[in-house]
């Protein structure tokens, strides 16, 4: 039944894959052949429970890597983290994966703290209260630009992070423009708010509900959590150790075009022409590269899965060989109520050199987006060396990633428009017919790689009755 | 929290469903592998915490919550004076946060109420 036509696949017959994952010949009987398309953590999560539980899995992924959102540019100095950033100290799937598959972990040095470059003037965060750029009223003067949106958690009627979708709240959610202004935020703290959200891409259209999440989870990782951790050599690790301990290879460069399915198969085409087929599959898949597959979703389905937006994020990554904002006196990193966003400087470990990324949210991407490649990042480093001119002979630039650009991303993470979360996040993530679905934006406790990881088990187990 | 003043009616209700359900063995998942999809990732089955973010859950049964030395609680844990039997494992896995407010596991209970009772018997016969 399934193809299986992979190099290991053929090799690799029931019994062993059941043995190997310490189940008993017994479970050998309910052994069933699944798909997973996308082999980012989300489904090399799922793939590995499946297999672990008996069943022969292959996975088929687009790009010519593993990983998806997790991408460390492992060609530029200090592996700079594209996706993925950091692991969050309460994402236990992703710290027990690593240590179940041996890929060692660290706590990242920390990127330099930040300065301010606000309305064009430069200001020292320790001077950020008093400064003449600083146009908060009285009450709101000490707080930072970027700790503004923190004010929120005075107000946050989540008692659990996973309200977030909560039909009653759900009720009572705005946009986070009219729903900060309604709560007394002031005209200047929206502002500086917007300039760098990282939760919408205009705030006009960030549920306030969704905010509030973010709020909550930060909250919770100020308790017992541990601290913040990253994969010695890049995050790209850890999924590539994933697929490693698949029995089966993921079979990459390998787009699905079309999947259909009649009674108790899936049949899955890619865009070479070769056909897979299986008892079941998970598409493990953002929102906007589900869509560009071809399968008869039920109209209603396909119109929600356009409708969510897709954070836009552009970022500009760099190698600086001297500490340009030290004479001067700057800390190093920067946030920015301008063009460049905002820019995080790291230490290099065992090297002299620092990484630098331009950081760019929302909107503020559209036109940089509309630009070729090199056009933008002629603009990019063109405004970086105008506002810093001492990065002129220093700084050299490395590498582009424009996430809404990339078919099988279409953006940095799904988001929500006020009200939508509670009215289809539970329709995006259900089985249809002998298909399940993956990926971040299906998951109910976490966001971001633990998020991924959350939804493979939970896909994996849809699998696992679906075929039982 | 008045499911924990039922008890026992709760521990026949759901010896009954896991005795029906017993009989159809072949078309559920076994509670061993509902463990390692729901809860091994951050839960052994040892005694002494390890690498993971959760306590250990061996010897779970009637162990007072909380109580795993050299695991550093959420305070909302180490002050609850329950205990872990059926009633109170199935409701924590069912919604920690209704049981006891405050705590800190993050997890949206992926399992029919079904499995969930099949696991949490199964976790309290562990040793």
């Amino acid at each position: 039944m399934a193809l299986c036509l992979t190099r290991r696949g053929l090799l690799q017959s029931a019994v062993g894959a059941a043995l190997a994952a310490g189940h008993s010949p017994a479970a050998l009987s309910t052994s069933r052949d699944v798909i997973v398309v996308g082999a980012g953590l989300s489904g090399l999560q799922a793939a590995l429970t499946l297999e672990r539980s008996g069943h022969r899995v292959t996975v088929l992924e687009a790009r010519p890597r593993v990983g998806g959102r997790v991408f460390t540019l492992d060609e530029l100095p200090g592996h700079p983290e594209a996706g993925g950033n950091v692991f969050g100290g309460n994402y236990g799937r992703v710290v027990h994966a690593a240590h179940d598959l041996a890929v060692p972990l660290q706590t990242p040095l920390a990127a330099l703290p930040m300065d301010y470059l606000i309305g064009g003037s430069k200001i020292h965060r320790a001077a950020w209260a008093t400064s003449d750029a600083n146009r908060l009223p009285p009450d709101w003067r000490e707080i930072p630009p970027d700790r503004l949106m923190g004010a929120l958690r005075h107000h946050n009627p989540l008692a659990m992070t996973r309200q977030w979708h909560d039909e009653t709240l759900s009720l009572n959610d705005q946009d986070a423009h009219s729903g900060l202004s309604s709560l007394g935020f002031p005209e200047e703290a929206i502002r500086l708010i917007a300039a760098n959200n990282s939760y919408g891409n205009a705030l006009s259209e960030t549920s306030l509900l969704s905010l509030y999440r973010i709020v909550a989870e930060f909250s919770r990782l100020s308790g017992p959590a541990a601290g913040v951790k990253e994969a010695i050599g890049g995050n790209l690790r850890l999924p590539e150790a994933m697929a490693n301990a698949l029995h089966s290879e993921v079979q990459l460069s390998s787009a699905v075009e079309a999947i259909e399915q009649s009674g108790s198969a899936v049949r899955v085409l890619l865009d070479s022409g070769r056909w897979f087929s299986a008892d079941a599959a998970i598409l493990a898949l953002p929102l906007p590269a589900l869509n560009r597959i071809d399968m008869a979703l039920p109209d209603e389905r396909r119109r929600m899965i356009q409708n969510v937006s897709y954070h836009k994020v552009v970022q500009a990554h760099f190698t600086v060989s001297q500490p340009f904002w030290s004479e001067e006196g700057w800390a190093g990193s920067w946030w920015t109520d301008g063009p460049l966003g905002r820019i995080f400087i790291r230490p290099i470990a065992h090297d002299h050199r620092h990484t630098l990324t331009v950081w760019i949210n929302g909107d503020d991407c559209d036109a940089l987006n509309a630009m070729s490649e090199s056009a933008c990042i002629e603009r990019i480093t063109q405004q970086l060396l105008s506002t810093f001119p001492a990065a002129r002979n220093v700084v050299s630039f490395g590498r582009l990633v424009r996430w809404s650009e990339d078919p099988w991303a279409g953006g940095s993470w799904a988001l929500w428009q006020p009200g939508q979360a509670a009215k289809i996040h539970d329709a995006l993530r259900a089985p249809w017919g002998r298909c399940a679905f993956a990926g971040e934006h299906t998951a109910e406790s976490y966001r971001g790689m633990e998020a991924a990881m959350e939804s493979g088990e939970r896909a994996a187990l849809e699998i696992m009755r679906m075929l039982s | 929290m008045n499911r924990l003043c039922l008890p026992l009616h709760h521990a026949i209700w759901v010896v009954v469903i896991a005795g029906f359900c017993s009989g159809a063995a072949a078309e559920t998942i076994a509670p061993e592998t509902l463990f390692q999809v729901a809860c091994s990732a951050c839960h052994s089955l040892e005694v002494e915490p390890d690498h993971r973010i959760g306590p250990p859950l061996g010897a779970l049964a009637d162990r007072k919550v909380g109580s795993v030395s050299r695991y550093a609680y959420s305070t909302a844990l180490s002050t609850s004076q329950l205990t872990w039997n059926l009633a109170t494992l199935s409701a924590w896995i069912v919604d920690a946060e209704a049981l006891i407010p405050g705590n800190s596991m993050n997890f949206a209970n992926p399992l029919s109420a079904e499995e969930t009772q099949q696991l949490a018997l199964w976790l309290l016969s562990q040793p």
